[in-house]
């Protein structure tokens, strides 16, 4: 959950009157954007993205414009500009144009979570506008935050002296930088970066403005929902699967899911999170979701989750693969129960095909687990492979991708015929 | 920022060894000990431990949790544990996420001598965790958690938090000399486990939780870990996302604090970088620099050598990195074989595939080829025994208010059985309604003909029991308080009792013996035990019936395991010149468990009600036999309950119709008459009907007493508004020269009629209204609670049933009737929008068009007609009521549907 872009990190700001550029949109008129020139004389055009989306600069992608006529042709470049940020491609969806804010300083601050100092800590530098990574240490100051008071104005104006910004900023930046902690505390938020800070001369007043804002969320602290941002904002990068299995998540977890590959053929049902990162590593592409139903679910809601995942992938699977280590406190009857259960249900009503399934798997009631997915299983005349936790659980899901692979190249496809024949015989 | 300080740490760490860590000295209190969770976890900790547990915490209660070390005490607060005087120097949460940080607030603010935290709960906001951490810093205690499962320590046998080990931790936490810090709770129980079998045990475990703040993290368990004299190396599990183990390293390196034990450390998750949302642990998610690759080459740095290849195994003094989690056995063997160190004791086995089980379907190519191995003790012979398992199984609970069978659809108001709506279920005749409610799908169409035959055959009765029901006709007895007299009587009589062990029988067979649908020889072995506890030389009593029944098992073509054994029985008897033991019973059983064979090893339905199926075929048929309204002129009846063999392959639904109205039925009166019955299934568990039922299950009643409960609780309220249209519509028809209702042409110009019945009721209304009385009786069937509003209202089920009439063109003139008053009472102003025809209604048009030419020719009287009706309820419900009781005595427990004290009140 992150937000990246002044689109929607200027309601951000507002929340604790944090200067911000203007900025108009995309949909704004050429008689809009003659005015907004007219007033600030340049524009800063920047492609807007989903989620959190930096290095935009670097990229090429900003553009300071001075006439309507450059305007329209930034927006018309950057609209949909795809940008390769990360691992990840991402396309713009519109443009902001923001007020060119004059200034003779560009400050870098962020507060986040540092495991190192196992708490929060901000960072701050007056030579930002550039990648902190790139800066000497001499030239930015991480400091710690005690969480019961939060940001002292006295840290901010010992990190800036020891960082070099000129003094006649630092009074200004003192004044409006630790409220950035109300944000960072009140709204759930796990980082907030503002990068760059301008800061301009107003008159006798000197102010820093925020141009650029990157931030993300706890998605297990409710509170960013009082910030009002669109409720579609965060979907975007929810697919519709995701959003359904989310429908069920609880404090207890048992339903995380994230969507890996729709393309895949594994559908792996996953029981705890280091079978979750172990597993989807070693299964790769194959794998259409990643998952943890750990955490002893009840019936009712692996049952659901059950139901969604066939609902969605069974038509595209070739296999089922339930993969845990030997479990603490899962009871394995109820997981498995709620599993194959609403498997039987969902075949009734989808009709029969050739889906192989894998269990690996070790825990209270394994045994009778696995007897319960075996009856149905052949009752459904699909075929099977089981293992307990005495073998590792890493063999059993490379065995099941190497099961998977022939099963999906031709072992499915004779044993549909097969069956075929069978029931006409 | 001033803080607590312990060296080498800039912050505060509470122990110098690992063996400190979790002691066979700890005492704990545990918050929200009777959660869900910990209510089942802390009794295994608590016995583990020898009893460490000393008080617990439920928030606004006081009482115990039971262990078999006695109880522990539960109170209030933690004020409270503490005025009791209760020591203890760990505290152990397992509140819900929002409650977390009070929750530790509560513990460090009242106990000054608490040590450690341990937080089970998962999903605590980082906020909360960052101020838990600033809060423990500064009272000067160790945090463990969030989202983890605490820790173990195998030498002493001491296990607080979570559930490290499972339900039997000392089976996998063996006494050894290594130390786990793993940031998976579950995988700190399987790299024990790995451990355990390559001939390696545990001193301390430790799991860390891998939320953004770890609390508990690698520096300070190297640390501990190096001074502590039990621990000769370290297994850690690593997540990307932190720096935790940089520092670590680091500072080692540094020389903050001295290492020399060797770690064996696997780093999983390099898929995890391309990903921005948390999936499994919420810390692990990386940036840039803390990725699974960054940390991978910060231990391949620290160790000096590659990551470990089972095949060429290189490793230094300092350890070194898996790649996963199953060659840490083979990379600490080799790691000790560098030190000079033996293992812990005698390995137990490897982590090869090993097949428990796998199906006979398909033939894998030879490369993938595996045969089935023995799984261990005790696994081996939990496989025996579960293996004769059969069935849906349920967990026990109270089933007051609830039910597994039927319920009320929030969306359509249109009741469910078993996810069918009544609906749907109106298009089924009674036999396959029956079949459904039992065993939860429709039946196959080769199953229909047994299943008539078998119902069929028990309406077969004794004309005599007739006369109680005269005597209770006589005393003016309701049709359900008749019913339910004979239904009482019928207990669990032998007939019932020798079919439900026959049927045990045959499903213990087929299980002891491991037979299946492709099974072809039955074994010399299980001949003989059919010899030895079924057949008998003595003489079987033979009736037409058993015959018939023996000639109907011999020849089925079915296929089905069941079947054939029970046919091989048959043979074998033959061979033997034996007799089966209480054949007809046999047969029966044979029959039922043939019948749900299929939904029972689907695990649909449990192997209790298929061995009750024959109680359930019996008293549903019973209850028709009974039902007759004037059986001195029914000929149908006599046919269907005297001892010859007639009707006996006909459609029970077609039996059931000649019983209450002495006529054979038309292909539309059939039509009609199932529909009916399918409407009135079930209207939902919390009806008087269903609750008259599970209330007397509740009770560890017989099935038929069961039944018994169901009619007590029906009376002259059910369906009465249906009732009470046939009374209104007799009325309104009574001058009307209305022939047949059934015929489109009838001739009679109903539009009239209903203006002149809506002038009529507008009048009253009017009257009414001068004289100020409130109570003025709406006409019955028009207009539904819910379906109301609209300009033009429609009962979507009336709608669906009108519908499914119309397509098989069925014509009635009554209904008709209905929907003209309905706009008419409109036109005439008499309501202020079309109100809709409800589904009541559908019951009264049915019912009063099936009697309508008796009634007319004083062959039936009015009451009698409502008696026919509320009986025709009674067939619907008791099918639904059948499937009700079967499930409350799957899932219920005795006395359930109690009320609790505090719920009941005196009123004056």
């Amino acid at each position: 959950m992150q937000l990246s872009g002044l689109r929607y990190g200027s309601k951000l700001l507002q929340l604790v009157e944090f200067p911000v550029a203007e900025f108009i949109d995309g949909s704004a008129t050429n008689q809009e954007i003659q005015q907004f020139l007219e007033k600030h004389k340049k524009l800063v055009v920047k492609p807007a993205f989903n989620g959190g989306v930096g290095k935009k600069g670097k990229a090429g992608l900003v553009r300071v414009v001075k006439t309507v006529q450059e305007a329209l042709l930034a927006k018309r470049e950057l609209f949909f500009a795809q940008h390769t940020y990360g691992n990840k491609v991402v396309t713009a969806n519109g443009v902001t144009m923001e007020a060119f804010v004059p200034s003779d300083l560009e400050v870098y601050f962020s507060i986040s979570s540092s495991s190192a100092r196992r708490g929060p800590v901000f960072t701050i530098t007056p030579w930002g506008g550039v990648d902190i990574e790139d800066l000497p240490p001499e030239k930015k100051a991480v400091v710690e935050i005690d969480p019961f008071t939060g940001i002292n104005a006295f840290e901010i104006t010992n990190a800036l002296t020891d960082t070099g910004c000129p003094e006649a900023f630092i009074s200004a930046l003192v004044q409006h930088l630790p409220k950035l902690w109300d944000l960072y505390d009140g709204y759930g938020l796990t980082t907030i970066e503002l990068n760059p800070i301008r800061v301009m001369r107003q008159g006798n007043q000197i102010l820093p403005v925020a141009c650029d804002v990157k931030a993300s969320f706890d998605q297990d602290n409710p509170a960013w929902k009082r910030i009002g941002l669109p409720d579609g904002l965060f979907q975007t990068e929810t697919t519709p699967f995701e959003l359904d299995i989310n429908e069920l998540r609880t404090y207890q977890g048992q339903s995380d899911v994230l969507e890996m590959n729709p393309n895949g053929s594994i559908l792996p049902f996953m029981f705890g999170g280091g079978a979750n990162s172990a597993g989807t590593e070693t299964l790769g592409e194959a794998a259409i979701f990643s998952s943890d139903f750990g955490g002893n679910p009840p019936y009712e809601k692996i049952y659901e989750i059950s139901r969604i995942v066939f609902e969605h992938w069974y038509k595209q699977a070739d296999m089922l693969l339930l993969i845990g280590g030997k479990a603490n406190n899962t009871d394995i009857y109820v997981t498995f129960k709620g599993v194959f259960d609403a498997l039987r249900d969902h075949v009734a009503k989808a009709g029969w095909k050739p889906l192989y399934v894998v269990i690996g798997r070790g825990g209270p009631n394994v045994v009778k687990g696995m007897f319960y997915a075996k009856d149905i299983l052949d009752r459904l005349r699909l075929p099977y492979q089981m293992f307990g936790h005495d073998t590792s659980m890493i063999l059993t899901l490379e065995r099941a991708q190497k099961i998977d692979r022939w099963w999906g190249a031709e072992g499915a496809a004779a044993y549909r015929k097969l069956i075929e024949t069978q029931g006409r015989a | 920022m001033r803080r607590l300080t312990t060296r080498p740490f800039p912050y505060y760490v509470g122990l110098h060894s690992l063996e400190e860590l979790v002691t066979k000295q700890n005492r704990v209190c545990v918050m929200n000990i009777l959660g869900s969770e910990s209510r089942k976890v802390t009794p295994v900790s608590h016995e583990y431990s020898g009893g460490n547990v000393v008080a617990g915490v439920q928030y606004g209660r006081r009482g115990v949790l039971e262990t078999k070390l006695g109880d522990i005490p539960v109170y209030r607060s933690i004020r409270e544990v503490m005025e009791k005087g209760i020591v203890f120097d760990m505290g152990v949460v397992y509140i819900p996420p929002t409650g977390v940080c009070k929750a530790v607030s509560e513990l460090v603010t009242h106990n000054e001598a608490l040590k450690r935290i341990v937080i089970v709960t998962e999903k605590v906001p980082a906020r909360d965790s960052r101020n838990i951490r600033a809060l423990c810093q500064e009272a000067g205690v160790d945090v463990i958690g969030a989202n983890c499962l605490g820790m173990a320590n195998a030498w002493d046998r001491v296990r607080i938090g979570g559930s490290l080990g499972g339900d039997h931790p000392e089976e996998t936490l063996a006494k050894g000399s290594i130390a786990i810090h793993s940031n998976s709770g579950n995988f700190t129980t399987t790299m024990a486990e790995y451990l355990r079998t390559a001939g390696f045990g545990i001193s301390t475990a430790v799991s860390s939780g891998k939320d953004v703040y770890i609390h508990f993290a690698l520096p300070e368990f190297l640390y501990a870990a190096q001074n502590d004299p039990r621990t000769k190396a370290v297994v850690i599990y690593v997540e990307p996302g932190g720096y935790y183990e940089k520092q670590a390293l680091d500072w080692i390196k540094d020389r903050t604090f001295g290492f020399t034990k060797p770690i064996i450390a696997c780093v999983t998750g390099r898929w995890k970088k391309n990903i921005t949302r948390a999936c499994g642990h919420a810390g692990a998610l990386s940036g840039s620099g803390d990725d699974a690759e960054a940390k991978e080459k910060w231990f391949d740095e620290y160790f000096g050598v590659e990551v470990f290849d089972p095949k060429d195994p290189k490793v230094s003094k300092r350890g070194v990195r898996v790649s996963s989690i199953q060659y840490i056995p083979d990379a600490v063997r080799a790691v000790y074989e560098k030190i000079d160190e033996l293992p812990d004791f005698e390995t137990t086995g490897d982590l090869s595939l090993k097949l428990w089980l796998g199906d006979s379907l398909v033939k894998l190519p030879k490369d993938l080829y595996l045969p089935l191995s023995q799984p261990p003790v005790p696994y081996d012979h939990q496989i025996i025994e579960v293996n004769k398992l059969v069935g849906a199984h349920y967990l026990r609970q109270n089933m007051a208010n609830k039910s597994g069978a039927t319920r009320m659809n929030r969306k359509s108001h249109v009741a469910e059985l078993h996810g069918k709506s009544v609906l749907e279920l109106s298009e089924y005749t009674m036999e396959e309604n029956l079949h459904f409610a039992l065993a939860k799908v429709m039946p196959d169409k080769h199953d229909l003909p047994t299943l008539n035959l078998i119902l069929n055959l028990f309406m077969k009765i004794d004309e005599r029991r007739m006369e109680l029901i005269d005597v209770a006709r006589a005393n003016g007895c309701t049709p359900n308080a008749y019913l339910a007299s004979q239904i009482a009587l019928v207990g669990d009589k032998d007939l019932l009792s020798k079919s439900r062990t026959h049927s045990q029988f045959i499903i213990d067979l087929i299980r002891e013996f491991g037979l299946n649908e492709s099974t072809q020889a039955f074994p010399a072995e299980l001949d003989e035990y059919v010899v030895q506890h079924l057949l008998t030389a003595e003489p079987s009593r033979k009736t037409d019936i058993s015959d018939l029944l023996f000639k109907e098992v011999k020849r089925s073509k079915k296929s089905c395991v069941a079947l054939k054994v029970c046919q091989h029985i048959i043979d074998l008897a033959a061979t033997r010149n034996l007799e089966i033991r209480d054949t007809y019973e046999f047969l029966l059983a044979t029959i039922a468990v043939c019948v749900l064979w299929n939904p029972m090893l689907e695990k649909r339905i449990s192997r209790q009600l298929v061995e009750n199926a024959v109680t359930y075929f019996y008293l549903m048929s019973r209850i028709v036999a009974y039902s007759v309204v004037d059986r001195a002129h029914n000929p149908h009846w006599k046919k269907l309950v005297d001892q010859k063999l007639s009707n006996l392959n006909h459609s029970f639904t077609e039996n059931a119709f000649k019983v209450l109205f002495a006529r054979v039925p038309t292909p539309s009166d059939l039509l009609e008459f199932q529909t009916l019955v399918g409407l009135t299934i079930t209207n939902g568990p919390g009806t008087l009907s269903a609750k008259g039922a599970k209330e007397s299950v509740s009770a560890r009643n017989d099935i038929s007493m069961a039944f018994v409960g169901f009619l007590a609780n029906t009376g002259r309220a059910h369906g009465g508004n249906g009732y009470d249209a046939i009374t209104y519509l007799a009325e309104q028809f009574k001058d009307v020269a209305l022939a047949d209702p059934g015929d489109p042409n009838h001739g009679v110009d109903l539009k009239q009629l209903a203006v002149r019945a809506a002038k009529a009721y507008g009048t009253l209304k009017h009257q009414m209204r001068e004289v100020d009385e409130p109570l003025m009786k709406p006409i019955p069937c028009i207009n539904h609670p819910v379906f109301r509003g609209n300009h033009i209202n429609v009962d979507p089920r009336e709608e669906f049933v009108a519908g499914v009439m119309k397509e098989r063109g069925v014509y009635n003139a009554f209904w008709e009737f209905y929907h003209l008053l309905a706009q008419a009472l409109y036109d005439e102003g008499v309501t202020k929008n079309v109100f809709c025809v409800n589904v009541d209604a559908v019951l009264a048009v049915i019912t009063l068009k099936l009697v309508w030419k008796d009634l007319q020719s004083g062959r039936l009287s009015l009451h009698q007609v409502q008696d026919l009706a509320f009986t025709l309820f009674l067939f619907g419900r008791t099918i639904g009521t059948a499937a009700e009781i079967a499930d409350h005595r799957d899932r219920g427990v005795d006395m359930d549907c109690r009320t609790p004290e505090s719920e009941l009140s005196y009123v004056l």
